[in-house]
């Protein structure tokens, strides 16, 4: 593929700027108290599962991994170890040792799909592998070590020279659906893929990113929004695959954030984000990927972070005032908020 | 010294514990396998439940158990005891948590198997600790996430704190059973036996709940045996009366009758007398049966069908009357079943008995009594509703066509048409067709093709009754759609009547259509209904006295033999029609077509053939003798052994008119004596997609023959 030599160069110098130990060695309380204190008390349950109310109240493995992060990054240890605890219990229930995706509090049992999500199980992996090594917790990464293990063993479809992440073990596959191979680049989580290479270094975890960084710029290239839609269809040329709204949308408004996280600083990868995301108030743009309009404007400070975030790490220009604090609204914008907030703080101090 | 409330049985510590209120409860642990388990690392495979745990620690109960009320009061020091935390155990009895204390004496006992349990656990509370007592606290709450965070918070504010081994160990051991019940609720059996594994203090008879699940997850992938040794193992340790049975019970789905009756062996005598597993064997023979309903070839102990017949009989449940009669029609006795299904219906009529009735008459070659009694009950399911439809379809195919009232034809229709019921559509244009009336058969040839268009038969119909209300161009249509995918259909129209029997021919076919448009205006009851009122006219003149014919004049004689035939006197018929061939025109053609009818009703079709040839017919008669001759020159073919000229014959039938079910089993009987299995089973196949019976038993045969050549 004509693009992939340029970004495994692009990688290669993302990874030697920020090696992940030392991530980690400056993330205690990125999250700080009183942040933490906020977001739990509105979306950690005490049997450790993270609601996500605006789904009604459900719980499902991508909150358990942020909410394992995140607890993580607020060095709060009793709250990280009550949520491993339900998503272990409850969630970890798959024969392939991945997570069941979806818990309902109204159903029984309370798994009611068992398809596994694949960004669910890369957070998990990578909040137990940072709080195993940065807390001398043998258990945790014994754990994402297996996790790991189990997502290399079944969670990945190799397509020609790319590696895939499946967004779930069943339905997205070639074999699945018509227009399959399906993925959603907003589930890789690129910061999460150095851990694991470092967790299980024979696994394909390198080709991983890569590719996600070669579809990412492919998908850029779909339509008029120069955006990458939410989910792909890899049949042909990406695509926007079928049966999902054919938008840049709250899926892949993580994408930036988690470039940015991964010490990404490719001008040309980012310049989009910064760009194109957000209108001329900030607020971000659900975008319609053929024609480019936009769809509808999401203002929470939890989503105009990001573009806000990506502008400072290109171009210096600090975080607007109101989004440097924290308010809790939905689990959702919530979480991004912190996982934005804090790395500025840690990695990008002259953004706050 | 000893203390009299425990008393230990047994190698691996099967300990038999009297509880406050009299309840007895045995505490073995199958602690000895965590080794062999753990160094199996495959989850119980191999005899780990069995091998290591099991062996000489079954010792009986009942000799062990001691009332508590009749305890002496025990001494306060006992004999010198492993360091064990009894932190848990005092707490629980504190809270008069029952439960939890027998389940931490058992896994105590387990760990250390010379540890004898306080006498009073009350005695000697710990110093306080709140912090702790909170833990245990949500502990007994089964808040284990937030005992977890209990303990990182005080370790966060106490880095020297440690918590107790004890508390560590329940904990895990509680996640590892939450995780288990979910993983099983869900059907991860893998994860079950897994965890079930690491874990083996779980798998204890103070929790035989994940003994249960452990064996289910064992028989549902595929190791029964396994699973009967988890089983097995319950019945072995475990004293509870409720438990042994529910044990049983569990295990009556999804374990082979082998298998159970080892568990069967293990049942032990209540205080009157009785077998502890009485009040279930009514329930293990049902089972029996219903094993034997989803494997026909399932050979069940006669006891149980004995004991599910006397169920029926005394208790008078209906389901037992209803098992009994699956069972038969599985094993082809559909007179037995009949009889179980109609005494089902007197107990309680529901659409089931009346599935299993009418599937019972079906396979009596009974349909129209299948027809009648499941109508009611069409809408019940769909499993229902394709019984019903069979029940039509069977029906219609009987040849030669029954006669059927008006309304149960209408009702028959409205249901097919509902149910775009391509197999039923498909017999109601042959029945149609076989009632003269092409034109009402096309339409449902071209419905059941709409409903199902890979469906040659149907397209073949639509051909032939194409052919004969003289649509050319529709017949090349549909000649064209099939070219390359159907043998006969473009053999359609090939070989007309006027070039094979009877040669000299005036009238085409094209001839015929107006009258068989007129006919066509009403439905196929109608039809059937006017061709009966046809024949009667004929019979007017009536022919009960003996009358020689030669005396008559040749209409006389020829009304005598329409006569005659329909007081199903053929061979007499057939003197008259000999009379009545000495006169002209009409009436000499209608005796040669007469008696050609009459010989082959007497079973004599080469006379028929040579009747047939004295006198030109039109298309119509000649096409019915040349079938009726073909068809008969076919079956005593078969009769005689000459299985070519069977096929021959009907593949020459076939070229002018539908080969209906009953002759396409006849011609699959002859591609089987001729040892061509694929034809065999692949005409039978068609045939049995109408929901033949006689196809069905075909398709069998083919098996069978395929069976023996293998």
């Amino acid at each position: 593929m004509r693009l992939r030599g340029r970004f495994i160069l692009v990688l290669a110098a993302g990874m030697l700027a920020v090696p992940w130990l030392s991530q980690q060695a400056s993330s205690a309380e990125a999250v700080t108290t009183a942040e933490w204190a906020l977001y739990k008390d509105k979306f950690l349950d005490p049997a450790g599962r993270i609601i996500d109310a605006a789904n009604g109240g459900i719980s499902h493995s991508e909150g358990q991994g942020y909410g394992l992060l995140l607890s993580y990054l607020a060095g709060n240890q009793g709250d990280f170890d009550r949520i491993w605890a339900f998503t272990r219990t409850e969630m970890m229930v798959r024969n392939d040792g991945l997570a069941a995706w979806k818990w309902d509090p109204a159903t029984v049992p309370h798994i009611s799909d068992t398809n596994n999500a694949s960004d669910g199980d890369l957070l998990i992996t990578y909040g137990l592998a940072l709080a195993g090594t940065a807390w001398h917790r043998p258990d945790l990464t014994a754990s994402a070590k297996s996790i790991a293990a189990a997502l290399a063993d079944g969670g990945l479809e190799t397509v020609g020279d790319l590696v895939l992440l499946k967004p779930g073990k069943s339905g997205f596959a070639a074999a699945d659906r018509k227009d399959g191979p399906v993925v959603n680049l907003s589930y890789w989580v690129f910061e999460a893929l150095p851990v694991l290479a470092q967790l299980m270094p024979d696994g394909p975890w390198t080709q991983l990113a890569n590719s996600g960084r070669t579809l990412l710029v492919a998908s850029m290239k779909t339509g008029q929004a120069s955006l990458p839609p939410d989910w792909i269809s890899l049949k042909t040329v990406p695509a926007p695959a079928d049966g999902f709204p054919k938008e840049f949308s709250y899926n892949a408004i993580r994408i930036p954030l988690y470039l940015i996280r991964a010490g990404d600083s490719d001008r040309t990868l980012l310049e989009p984000f910064a760009t194109r995301m957000p209108d001329a108030a900030g607020q971000v743009r659900v975008v319609d990927i053929a024609t480019g309009k936009t769809r509808h404007l999401l203002a929470d400070a939890g989503y105009r972070i990001i573009p806000a975030l990506v502008s400072c790490v290109l171009s210096g220009a600090p975080i607007g005032k109101d989004m440097q604090s924290f308010q809790p609204t939905d689990y959702y914008p919530s979480t991004l908020h912190l996982l934005a907030l804090s790395y500025a703080r840690r990695h990008h101090p002259e953004c706050l | 010294m000893k203390p009299p409330l425990i008393i230990v049985a047994g190698i691996a510590g099967v300990g038999v514990m009297a509880l406050a209120n009299g309840h007895y409860i045995n505490l073995p642990s199958i602690l000895a396998n965590i080794t062999a388990i753990a160094q199996q690392g495959n989850a119980l495979q191999g005899n780990a439940l069995q091998g290591n745990a099991l062996q000489g620690n079954a010792q009986p109960v009942a000799a062990t158990q001691v009332a508590a009320q009749t305890n002496p009061p025990a001494p306060t020091s006992t004999a010198p005891s492993p360091k064990v935390d009894e932190t848990a155990l005092r707490y629980f009895a504190s809270k008069g948590d029952t439960k939890r204390l027998e389940a931490e004496i058992a896994r105590l006992k387990a760990l250390y198997p010379d540890w004898t349990p306080p006498e009073d656990p009350l005695a000697a509370r710990p110093q306080g600790d709140p912090q702790l007592d909170q833990m245990w606290k949500l502990y007994s709450e089964g808040k284990l996430a937030e005992v977890r965070k209990a303990i990182a918070d005080r370790q966060a504010t106490q880095p020297d704190w440690q918590p107790p081994s004890d508390l560590l160990d329940r904990l895990a051991v509680a996640e590892a059973r939450e995780q288990l019940v979910n993983a099983s609720d869900v059907k991860q059996y893998d994860t079950v036996i897994r965890i079930g594994s690491a874990n083996s203090s779980l798998l204890t008879c103070g929790d035989v709940d994940v003994l249960w699940r452990v064996a289910e997850a064992f028989a549902r992938t595929k190791r029964e045996d396994r699973a009967r040794d988890a089983y097995l193992y319950i019945l072995r340790n475990c004293a509870k009366p409720e438990e042994r049975v529910a044990t049983i019970q569990k295990a009556l789905p999804l374990l082979s009758r082998q298998n159970l009756d080892q568990l069967l062996a293990t049942e032990q005598k209540t205080a009157d007398g009785k077998g502890e597993f009485a009040a279930i064997r009514g329930d293990i023979a049902r089972q029996s049966l219903a094993n034997a309903d989803t494997d026909p070839k399932l050979v069940i102990a006669d006891a149980d069908l004995a004991a599910v017949q006397a169920l029926a009989n005394d208790g008078g449940l209906a389901s037992d009357d209803l098992l009994l009669g699956w069972y038969y029609v599985r094993r082809d006795n559909p007179q037995s079943a009949e009889s179980w299904f109609r005494k089902a219906r007197q107990k309680e009529n529901s659409a089931k008995a009346s599935q299993g009735l009418a599937l019972a008459l079906i396979n009596q070659s009974r349909p129209a009594e299948a027809e009648d009694i499941l109508y009611q009950w069409r809408d019940a399911d769909d499993d229902v509703r394709k019984v019903y439809l069979a029940a039509v379809a069977n029906l219609l195919a009987i040849t030669p066509p029954p006669p059927l009232a008006a309304p149960v034809l209408q009702r028959m229709v409205q249901e097919v048409y509902a149910a775009k019921d391509a197999g039923s559509a498909q017999q109601l244009g042959w029945y149609a067709d076989a009632l003269n009336q092409p034109q009402t058969a096309a339409q449902w040839f071209k419905l059941a093709l709409d409903w199902k268009p890979d469906d040659e038969p149907s397209a073949y119909g639509l051909a032939l009754t194409r052919w004969k209300i003289g649509d050319k161009a529709g017949v090349r249509e549909i000649q064209a759609q099939w070219a390359g995918r159907s043998e006969r259909i473009p053999t359609v129209g090939e070989r007309s009547i006027q070039t094979t029997v009877v040669g000299r021919g005036r009238s085409g076919p094209r001839q015929r259509a107006p009258a068989a448009q007129t006919d066509d205006q009403t439905d196929a009851g109608a039809g059937k209904a006017r061709r009966s009122a046809g024949r009667a006219r004929q019979q007017s003149s009536g022919c009960s006295s003996s009358v020689d014919p030669v005396t008559l004049s040749t209409e006389a004689a020829l009304s005598r033999g329409w006569c005659l035939m329909q007081a199903n006197r053929p061979v007499e018929a057939a003197a008259a029609f000999d009379v009545a061939l000495h006169g002209r025109g009409k009436t000499h053609a209608d005796a040669a077509y007469g008696q050609s009818l009459a010989y082959l009703a007497a079973g004599l079709p080469d006379m028929a053939a040579v009747s047939a040839a004295k006198a030109p017919m039109d298309a119509d008669r000649s096409i019915e003798i040349r079938t009726a001759l073909l068809e008969s020159q076919a079956a005593n073919a078969f009769d005689q052994g000459r299985y070519v000229e069977t096929i021959m014959a009907l593949d020459e039938r076939s070229h002018i008119a539908p080969e209906r079910t009953g002759l396409m089993v006849l011609r699959g009987y002859a591609y089987l004596k001729l040892r061509r299995f694929d034809d065999a089973e692949q005409i039978f196949r068609a045939a049995a997609g109408t929901g033949s019976h006689d196809a069905l038993k075909g398709l069998n045969d083919v098996k069978t023959a395929r069976e023996l050549k293998g």
